[in-house]
Order: structure tokens, then sequence, then C-alpha cells
């Protein structure tokens, strides 16, 4: 039926072996460097230095789990583009090193580091090497509150929870382009200035959406701490910011209170910041808490309705501007292969070279989990809990809990309020990956007058209508915050 | 365990804080002073970016998170942005085969107009030297009140909340003089159209 379905398998293959080859890893290290190690150390001679040790490791869990994963997953991600964008153009694709070129990217990425490091004459040395270094770090430390909102804010992780957190990721994503100009400048190569002029006219534009659309959500949610907006939207598709940012959550309630599923008692923001007002009775049925949610009947579903459609038109915003912030195509013009013989990076060579490629993949991994924190609920499960409540999972879920509990309870080695979190973030975000790649495979590249014009005639002022439109749709409806 | 917490309470101490506080400060300084020392006007608009980068270290350490970060946000991509217009307005070239020569430019010069261009040399160092003072003795005046109450851990929350009621107004204001100023700059940049007559009076 499907003439490549054997293309799409081997991808899937390569698709799973890399993703254990990722985060198993990463969880090992993880745990060894957050349980493990200072257990033993507390357990063995609980002495000043021991202890201070101890607490280190622990507190340094988040950046060493990190610092294992950006080069794995790069590796990954450059295949996995290969592969499928060779499947969308019906070629094969690296397929000679390793089973099915499984290992493409790692003798890749081996080549580059031995290959020699080049600094072309004219060139201004000290800011050239250190380009590649700022645009580098800002998408190690951007992404830290994000592991906090995506472990279900796991002990280890919490150090990383900052209550202006969607802020600093912002304020972070905004530093590669310091790095890109100077890359360019420092070249001492008109292409590469060019492609460093282009990434900074296109990042200050295209910035402006993505941060509009991500402050509209901010606004949606009632809070800037990732950690809070990924709790918020607990509970199935339907708590979702991507769905009017808890619009239906009424209509969720509504139908767990008509299958009577025990539920905590709900209380709107307004009556809970009034104290001397009498507690209400929770709702007992379907009507009764479909007018706690939508008080202004008719209106208040319309209005529903629009913030629905704004939640699509948000995601769609960022997706747009995190596309052109990262450099991908069809927004690549700083380094257009075919104009600019690869711009701000075309006299970088080595190691210099492979920390700009990294760094880019990183990008999009970042801008993909940002997305999946912000609209897609975190590591929530897309099935809502009366409709999980129904089917039949008690038996699998003892059995797996009879097999998988010396790990849980002897080694801490599964944590069960995270592990399923983990599970779904990693199918969403390479979900969004996936699109990435598919836009890529799709769309051609613009020219760079039409990238101005469809950034600031049609993206600012959509942005800018979409922000006053929820500012307005969201008094007549009880959201999330 | 004692000793530990002992630790602990050093690093979290005033003395720790003190320090970070000195070592920022320097490196803030020296940076500032790479700023206007470097003879390449594109390499000193970078390090101008780690100058404000020192500088919202300083924020950090008083707890003010959110002006921090925006000093990283706002700094970064502006100062980029002048990085880039200097890049446009200057010639590189230029600049390495420019040969330095100082002491003789004023030697035609009679001695008044030698003295004249002496003081006008002597303005930014006498205006830095004042403001300087004025800063120095406005900080270490008797009329701040110190106040012991703990920083608000949620102070974006506090920042809203002030500038959307106490300080609603400054806000609005300083808000006009943006776009004031952004429509004064769109009608500057705007390209005018040539009036007929004089482009045929030019033919």
């Amino acid at each position: 039926m499907i003439p490549n379905a054997p293309e799409i398998g081997k991808l899937l293959f390569i698709i799973c072996f890399w993703i254990c080859a990722i985060f198993l890893p990463v969880w090992l290290v993880s745990w060894a460097v957050g349980v493990l190690l200072p257990m033993l150390l507390e357990q063995g001679s609980p002495s000043m230095a021991m202890t201070a040790t101890a607490e280190t490791l622990r507190a340094l869990t988040p950046i060493i789990s990190v610092m294992v994963f950006i080069p794995i997953n790069a590796m990954f991600m450059v295949l996995y583009e290969r592969r499928a964008l060779a499947l969308f153009t019906v070629r094969l694709g690296p397929n000679r090193v390793g089973p099915d070129g499984l290992l493409q990217t790692a003798a890749d990425a081996v080549k580059l580091l031995f290959k020699e490091d080049i600094t072309p004459r004219g060139a201004d040395a000290f800011m050239f090497t250190l380009a590649p270094i700022i645009f580098f770090a800002p998408s190690i430390f951007g992404a830290l509150p994000l592991l906090a909102a995506i472990t279900n804010n796991h002990s280890l992780y919490q150090i990383t929870n900052l209550p202006t957190g969607i802020f600093y990721i912002l304020a972070a994503a905004s530093l590669p382009v310091v790095a890109l100009v100077m890359a360019g400048w420092s070249s001492n190569n008109k292409y590469s200035l060019v492609g460093g002029l282009r990434a900074a006219a296109q990042a200050i534009s295209y910035e402006i959406p993505l941060v509009l659309s991500l402050v509209t959500v901010c606004l949606m949610a009632g809070s800037l701490d990732v950690v809070k907006i990924a709790q918020q939207q607990d509970g199935g598709i339907l708590n979702w910011n991507i769905a009017g940012g808890g619009a239906l959550r009424g209509l969720d309630k509504a139908i767990q209170t008509k299958l009577g599923v025990e539920t905590t008692p709900l209380i709107t923001p307004q009556q809970s910041s009034d104290p001397t007002e009498t507690p209400v009775a929770a709702p007992t049925t379907f009507e009764e808490v479909i007018h706690q949610y939508y008080p202004f009947e008719f209106l208040s579903y319309i209005s529903a309705g629009v913030l629905i459609f704004c939640s699509f038109i948000l995601l769609g915003l960022y997706l747009t501007g995190a596309c052109a912030e990262i450099n991908r195509i069809p927004f690549d013009l700083p380094e257009a292969e075919s104009e600019l013989v690869s711009g701000y990076n075309t006299e970088y060579s080595g190691i210099k070279f492979a920390i700009f490629f990294l760094a880019e993949f990183t990008n999009l991994f970042i801008v993909s989990s940002i997305a999946t924190v912000m609209f897609l609920g975190g590591g929530d499960n897309p099935i809502p809990q009366w409709l999980l409540n129904k089917m039949p999972l008690e038996p699998i879920q003892k059995s797996l809990g009879a097999i998988l509990s010396p790990f849980i309870n002897g080694l801490h080695l599964i944590d069960p309020d995270t592990f399923w979190a983990a599970f779904w973030v990693i199918f969403k975000v390479y979900t969004f990956v996936f699109i990435a790649i598919l836009i890529r495979g799709t769309l051609p590249r613009f020219r760079i007058d039409q990238l101005m014009d469809f950034g600031w005639k049609r993206l600012v002022p959509l942005s800018l209508i979409a922000f006053l439109v929820v500012v307005f749709a969201r008094v007549l409806v009880v959201c999330h915050g | 365990m004692d000793q530990y917490m002992i630790l602990k309470d050093y690093v979290s101490s005033a003395d720790a804080e003190t320090a970070l506080f000195y070592v920022i400060a320097i490196l803030a300084i020296s940076l500032s002073v790479g700023v206007i020392s470097d003879r390449n006007i594109i390499r000193s608009g970078f390090i101008l970016i780690g100058v404000f980068g020192a500088i919202s270290g300083l924020f950090l350490m008083l707890q003010a998170q959110f002006l921090a970060l925006a000093q990283v946000m706002i700094y970064a991509v502006g100062i980029t942005l002048v990085v880039v217009i200097a890049l446009m307005l200057t010639n590189p070239r230029s600049e390495r085969e420019a040969v330095i020569t100082e002491g003789d430019e004023f030697s035609q010069e009679t001695g008044a107009v030698q003295f004249i261009q002496r003081l006008q040399q002597g303005t930014p160092a006498f205006v830095a030297v004042f403001s300087f003072f004025t800063i120095y003795l406005a900080i270490r005046s008797e009329s701040w009140t110190p106040v012991t109450e703990k920083v608000s851990t949620d102070n974006v929350k506090v920042l809203g909340e002030a500038l959307t009621t106490v300080y609603s107004l400054p806000f609005e204001f300083a808000s006009v003089l943006l776009l004031a100023a952004l429509i004064g700059a769109i009608m500057l940049a705007k390209a005018e159209k040539r009036q007929p007559a004089i482009e045929s009076a030019e033919d």
C-alpha cells in the first residue's frame, strides 16, 4: 500500500535506537550524580567535606545531565533530519556507516573533532574564538528552567525553578544574535559579514512576534513561572494552553462531574480571593459546573471559541518566530548556502564549526520544548483523567509496578512522578522537531525583503491583535491563572 | 556537620556578598575602560555588551531578577544594533591604515586657538569628574533610609503592580515619549519624494 514503508520503518528504528542512546546515558548519569554518589558519600562518613560534596553534586545534577544530553542529542537530530529529508524527497539518505547509516553522525562528530582548526588571516582572533562560545553558552543555561517544568518539579531539578522562568529563557535566547554578528564581523570575510548583518536584522524583527505570543500565553496562565504554567495544564488535552489556555477546563470538569469522578472542590479565583464570602458548595450537576466556568452563558461560549482560535494562532506565531530565531529554513538567510556559502560560519572549521552546529540543533530542541511546555502541557498525558479511568490500565500498572518496584524503592532509579512526564515530553518535543524538518523539506527560502515584509507587516500586527483579543476574551471565561 | 553549617552560613553571608560585589564591580569597571580605550569601534561595542552583562550581575545580587534579565535582553540586542550601525558607517580598512600622529596636531595653530582646543579636549574629563562627584555625594548622603524588610521573592508581581497603579502616569509618559521618538525616526528616515521642479532643474 505504502511504497516506501520499509524506509519509514528504518527511520522509526533509527529514532527508537537513538532516543534510547540519548536518554539512557542522561538518566543513568543524573541518577549517579544526583542520587547514588551523594547516598554513598553520606553513608560512608558524615563529615563536613562529605556532606558538602554531596550537596554540591545534587546541585550540579541539572547542568551535568544537560551536558551529557546536548552532544548526543545533536548527533541524533542531524541523522534524524537527514534521514527524514531523504524520506520526503524519495532518496536513501546516509546508509553506509553502521547498520542503515545508524552511526553516520557519530563518525562525522569524530571527524570534526580531528579536523584542523583554522583562523583566517586578518581575522580578529579573540572575537573569532569567542563567537562560538557565546553562541553555545545560552543553549546550555537557557534551557535550565525547562528542566524543572518537564520533570514535574522533581527535587533534584527544583534548583532550576525560577519565578521569572519564561523571561529568563527569552533573555537567554536573545544572546546568540550577538555571537552571530561577532562571528560574521571577526571572520574578515564579506559573505560572513553579510550573514551576520542579516542575522541581526532577522533576529530583531522576529523576536517581537515570538515574545508577544509567549507573553499572551503568560497572560492566559497568569504567571511567568514555567513550572506553574506546566502544572496548570495537568489533566488531559482539554486543559492544555492550546485549547484556549484553560477555556475548555470547565467542560473537562463538567464531564468529570457527570461521570462521577472524584475531583477536588472547584474554587474559582474570584471566590478564593475574597475571604469574607462564604465558600459556595461544590456544584454537583453538569449544568451547574458549566455555569460556574462559563458565567455569561452564550457570550462565554463564544469567547471560549475565540480563545481556542487565538491559541492556535499563537502557536503558529510562536513556531514561525522561533524558526526565524534559530535560522532554520525557510528563514535561513544568515547562512544561505546557495547565496552566502553558509554565511557567518563560512570561515569556521573543526571544533568551532562543530560548536556552531551543536548549538543550532540544541536550539531547535529547546524551541520545541518551550512550545511543549507553554502550549502542549509539558509532561502531561493527552488523555483526560475521566477517559483514563475508564480504560483497563489497572492490571498493567500493577504488573509494571511489581517489576519496577526494586528500582523505585531500593535504588531510586525510577521516579514514578517523573517517568511518564519524561516519556510524554520526549514524544511531544520530537514531534515538533519532526514538524520543523517537514517544513524544511517543504518550503523554499524567503527573500530578504519578503522576510522583512512578512515579519513587520503580517506577524507583528497579528500578534498584537491576538494579544488584545485574548485580553478581552478571557474576562468572560474562567481560565487558568 | 557543624563545620558544614558554618561553611554554608559563610557562603550566604554578607562577607561573601561583598566579595562577589567587588569581583563584579572590578569586572564592570575594567570592561568599561576597555570600551573607551579600544581603538576599534566594533570591538568596543562588543565589550560594551560585557559591561552591561556585569551590571546585570549587580542587579541579580540586589535580588532584582526582572531588571537583570531585562538588562541582558534589551542591551544584548540593542548594542548588537549599535554594532551593526557602526559596521555600516565605518570603514575598517581605513582604520588599520591610519597612522597615529599625536603631538604635532596643534603645531600650526596660534596660542589662543591651541588653548581653546585644549579646553575643548578637557571638557569631557571635567564633565566626567563633576558627575562622578555629584553621584558619589548623592549616594553617600544621610537622607537614605535603609529598610530591613525582606525583598519579595515574587518581585515581578510587585513591579507590575507598582507600574500599573502608583507609577502608571510616569509609565504612560515614558511610552508616549518612546512613541514620539519612533514616529520621529520614521519621519527622518523616510525617503522624501523629489519635487518635479528640482528634478527638471537638475536635468
